[in-house]
């Protein structure tokens, strides 16, 4: 694939409520920073990508009314939908467009606003035949494969805690980031009430509203627009059987995430990632899953992400810093959680995380997740 | 056709398999999509092994599911493969599997779309498309904007009505016989019931059930070409272009679609189409009502010469969101029946009054 790199990115204030702004004000506010970002004008934007999750607000092509917040009127505009990996989903079409030739520099805009819609009921639309009425929602679905995965692995309830804590504590140090508890502690998140056994509220993501944005360029234009772009060395998807009941042990299996990471690995030269790598942003809907999510990258032999968060490994300053913007346990408006988590790469790639930078980043990954176990792997780095 | 310079290479299509148009097929979405991925591939004398990533298009509330590709998932061969979903029209799933290719990322590309317009009543579906500050509260829906755009053609050209009324009528009697609507005469469809002034009933394309796919190859195989056996298909992909209109009908100009002279214009220079109305000899518009076939063939610049909907068009049976994906393989299998070398332009759309507008150019060798 030809070279594209992000070149921008741009993020609004995530919260419970976003009642000050409309979707396409919210979408404007992201775009908006985006091409500040990469010092582009709206007019030199080619096209547009759209990721949302419209029945979450119980309606249907928003972007036809909320893309003008993109300055989408006039330009090639689409929306890409696949559940939680929509955004990441989003990003690699961009990167695909721009290395087929047919654009210099692509928009992608992730938004969602929850709090006009009934997230749940909107999740409860899954298979009317067999999923909907014993795993409809993320809650549901999830509790029943942490069992299975607690019972495997031998994770226990605190370990998942500490990743709780670090996902909020990191996000402290992100202005952008909806939930901001710089105190927690792991006896806090034990004592919160448990929502769907093992889960407790503090161990899932909150429902956010928010939008993201990114500029993905051709080579020529991002190396004469950004001092140090964010390089696309991999980009990987792999979906996975659509019904709960055929992903038995879905959480310590991971087939997708784990065979899309090492294609994405062997693409971009990693043997170790803990090594290779330099930061990571991963789409951790539960505290759990990011544990599981650790064995599946290769960050940790199978069996050995209790112990891998006990050492610190994955916290800013371990060998692996994981979610630095505190991950989407701390801010999750769906159809932009996936851009967010490959903007927040690319931010660190650029040298513009703030408090949150981890110091000379050069190579990142960024994951999608997605329905029961959609996976989207991508890898970017910065030139030496 | 003129000889020109080609910026990208083509893509070229590998085979296609369709089910439909159907008034209503007892079929679900998963058994109607495996029937026309199964076509595809028998088509195409491929196998789902030989698929790299698929991109399917569907939108979730025509369906009543949330991340509605689910439900298709495994039928088209997606299962620890990539898969991208497009909710738009479904020509617009081939642009993008098109695009995948041309970046190398994929060798081949299985491209599917579906609708089922028996699930639920399409015009109130089509409320929930619209602004919900300024347009939704007023009731408004594809079929009410479709009539304000016809109101704007009609004010000032009294013939436009019986001409639609032909229109309709011509391409109802094309589709008859493998459509899902009977055919009718220019007088009867102007007997027929206003269903949003000037618009009456038999000027809008019957909607219908199916599914589409379409098999799309970095280079030229599939078993479809006049020539027969494993050969290979002779039509390719050379341009393609989309394009995004402002969403209220007051911010639009209603007597044209610009956002079809726009995707045009990027097609055009993409496959190096420089005078249209020369090169093209087939137009497959996606037109939901009669009117907007006059929009269409006015904006893309083609003239009076091309042949245009030799089959009915989406007056055959007009499946939500596989629409513009049945133009194509309604394009592809007349470049195939022919026996010269031939330029076809295929269209797609979604959003009300054509917000959303898709160009393809297709090319066949002789």
């Amino acid at each position: 694939m030809r070279p594209v790199a992000i070149i921008g990115t741009g993020q609004t204030r995530h919260s419970k409520r976003r009642d000050d702004v409309s979707q396409p004000e919210l979408v404007r506010e992201a775009a908006a920073a985006a091409l500040a970002d990469a010092d582009l004008r709206p007019a030199e934007v080619d096209a547009i990508l759209i990721s949302n999750m419209e029945l979450f607000e119980g309606r249907a092509f928003p972007e036809l009314w909320a893309g003008a917040g993109a300055w989408a009127i006039g330009k090639p505009c689409l929306k890409i939908a696949t559940g939680g990996t929509s955004g990441t989903s989003a990003c690699i079409a961009a990167f695909h467009q721009v290395a087929a030739g047919c654009f210099d520099t692509v928009l992608v805009v992730g938004f969602e606003k929850h709090s006009e819609g009934h997230t749940q009921a909107g999740m409860a639309l899954t298979d009317p035949y067999w999923d909907r009425s014993v795993a409809a929602g993320a809650l549901g679905n999830f509790a029943l494969s942490v069992c299975q995965y607690v019972q495997e692995r031998g994770v226990s309830e605190r370990q998942a805690a500490m990743v709780a804590v670090k996902a909020r504590r990191n996000a402290a140090a992100n202005p952008h980031a909806h939930l901001q508890l710089p105190d927690l502690t792991i006896e806090e998140v034990l004592a919160s009430p448990v929502i769907a056994a093992p889960l407790r509220r503090l161990d899932m993501c909150p429902q956010s509203d928010g939008a993201a944005a990114l500029v993905v360029a051709g080579e020529a234009s991002a190396r004469r627009r950004c001092r140090r772009p964010a390089w696309v060395k991999a980009a990987v998807t792999r979906h996975d059987k659509p019904y709960l009941g055929d992903l038995d042990r879905r959480l310590a299996t991971m087939r997708t995430l784990r065979q899309a990471a090492a294609v994405a690995y062997r693409q971009a030269g990693i043997d170790d990632p803990v090594r290779d790598l330099d930061v990571a942003e991963i789409y951790e809907p539960v505290t759990y899953a990011e544990l599981a999510w650790y064995e599946a990258l290769g960050f940790c032999p199978d069996g050995e992400a209790g112990r891998l968060i006990e050492d610190g490994v994955t916290a800013m300053d371990g060998a692996l810093p994981v979610n630095p913007s505190g991950g989407v346990l701390s801010t999750n408006p769906v159809g932009a959680s996936g851009v967010i988590r490959v903007a927040e790469a690319a931010l660190q790639l650029h040298g513009k995380g703030g408090a949150r930078q981890v110091e000379g980043a050069r190579r990142a990954l960024a994951t999608g997740y997605g329905v029961y176990a959609w996976s989207d792997v991508i890898v970017l780095e910065s030139a030496a | 056709m003129n000889a020109r310079h080609r910026r990208r290479p083509g893509v070229w299509l590998a085979g296609a398999g369709q089910t439909g148009p159907a008034a209503a097929d007892s079929r679900s979405i998963p058994e109607m999509v495996l029937a026309a991925v199964e076509a595809a591939l028998e088509d195409a004398a491929l196998t789902f092994d030989d698929i790299d990533a698929v991109v399917t298009a569907s939108v979730d509330l025509y369906d009543g599911l949330t991340a509605s590709n689910l439900a298709v998932t495994e039928v088209v061969g997606a299962v620890m493969k990539p898969e991208t979903r497009i909710a738009a029209d479904g020509l617009c799933a081939a642009l993008h599997g098109a695009c995948q290719i041309l970046a190398g990322a994929y060798e081949t590309v299985l491209v599917v779309a579906h609708g089922k317009a028996s699930m639920a009543s399409f015009p109130e579906l089509t409320t929930w498309a619209m602004d919900p500050v300024y347009l939704q509260p007023l009731g408004v829906d594809f079929e009410t904007c479709a009539g304000l755009q016809a109101q704007a053609l009609a004010a000032f050209d009294e013939r436009a009505e019986r001409r639609w009324a032909e229109l309709a009528a011509e391409r109802r009697r094309q589709a008859a016989g493998h459509g899902v609507a009977p055919p009718r005469t220019a007088e009867e469809v102007l007997a027929s019931p206003i269903v949003a002034s000037p618009v009456r009933r038999e000027m809008v394309a019957p909607r219908a059930d199916g599914a589409c796919a379409m098999l799309l190859r970095q280079t030229p195989g599939g078993r479809g070409s006049p020539g027969g056996g494993q050969t290979g298909n002779r039509t390719r992909i050379t341009g393609f272009g989309w394009d995004l209109a402002a969403h209220a009908p007051g911010d639009r100009d209603l007597e044209q679609w610009a956002g079809v002279g726009r995707a045009c214009a990027r097609a055009y220079q993409a496959s190096g189409v420089v005078e249209p109305a020369d090169s093209l000899h087939l137009l497959e518009p996606s037109c939901h009502y009669a009117h907007e076939e006059e929009l269409f063939v006015r904006a893309s610049g083609a003239g009076s010469g091309p042949c245009v909907s030799p089959t009915g068009g989406l007056f055959a049976g007009a499946i939500p969101v596989a629409a513009g994906l049945s133009r194509l393989i309604a394009a592809d299998r007349w470049l195939r029946q022919r026996d010269e070398a031939g330029c076809a332009l295929v269209h797609g759309s979604w959003g009300p009054i054509g917000q959303g507008q898709a160009v393809v150019i297709l090319e066949a060798a002789a």
